[in-house]
């Protein structure tokens, strides 16, 4: 027997869980089908927070439920929420750290459309 | 249905979606055109085996390998760090 907050809770996981390995999906298939590297920064923040820190909220909000875990689902669930705030504050310091970089180091955009920086630094602003 | 069955169903209907998202990061880190494509696509695969390694620790019932998928998602900001770090300055360290 157990109660009607710990079914909703497994619910709402089940359902963030789902979302995020969509998501994941088409953050791969971005990355591997877009033109270029500033391009694809996008789509790898679409499969790194939609694809694995939601899921991570997810399977901590569905460990809640678990009771064949016994008495460790409280780590797992602790573990899980760690996780998924470490990812969240770090995933996009070391994006943006990357672009950054991979911007000053002369990668060629390839297919440019507009680029205010390089505009910028050639009259001299 | 009881808890433990619609759980272990939910994560093995998940696992083949997150293992289709893992080749395809694993083609891009092969085939990327620059080393930043390689980097980021690297980032991408170890989140996701963050995840992957925690939905494991359910289904094997093996609470500590928990454990290890904190290690990694601090490990893999580490890298995109000192990528960067070397893509800017063309050296490392210090």
């Amino acid at each position: 027997m157990w109660g009607i907050i710990e079914q909703v809770l497994l619910y709402i996981g089940i359902i963030l869980i789902f979302v995020g390995a969509l998501c994941d999906l088409i953050g791969a298939l971005g990355l591997l089908r877009f033109p270029n590297f500033f391009v694809r920064l996008h789509a790898a923040t679409v499969g790194i927070i939609g694809g694995a820190a939601y899921p991570l909220f997810g399977l901590t909000l569905m460990t809640f439920a678990c009771d064949f875990l016994g008495y460790w689902r409280w780590l797992l669930a602790s573990g899980s929420f760690i996780t998924a705030l470490i990812i969240i504050i770090t995933a996009p310091a070391g994006s943006h750290a990357l672009a950054r970089g991979a911007y000053r180091s002369g990668l060629p955009v390839e297919p440019k459309v507009c680029d205010f920086l390089e505009e910028d630094k050639g009259r001299g602003d | 249905m009881p808890v433990e069955e619609l759980v272990k169903a939910v994560i093995i209907t998940t696992m083949p979606i997150f293992a289709v998202a893992i080749a395809l990061y694993t083609i891009r880190i092969i085939k990327g055109p620059t080393v930043p494509d390689m980097a980021l696509a690297v980032d991408c695969l170890s989140y996701d085996v963050c995840f992957f390694m925690a939905l494991l620790a359910i289904y094997f019932e093996a609470p500590f390998l928990i454990v290890c998928a904190i290690c990694l998602a601090l490990w893999t900001y580490i890298f995109s760090v000192y990528i960067a770090k070397y893509l800017e300055r063309k050296e490392l360290g210090e």
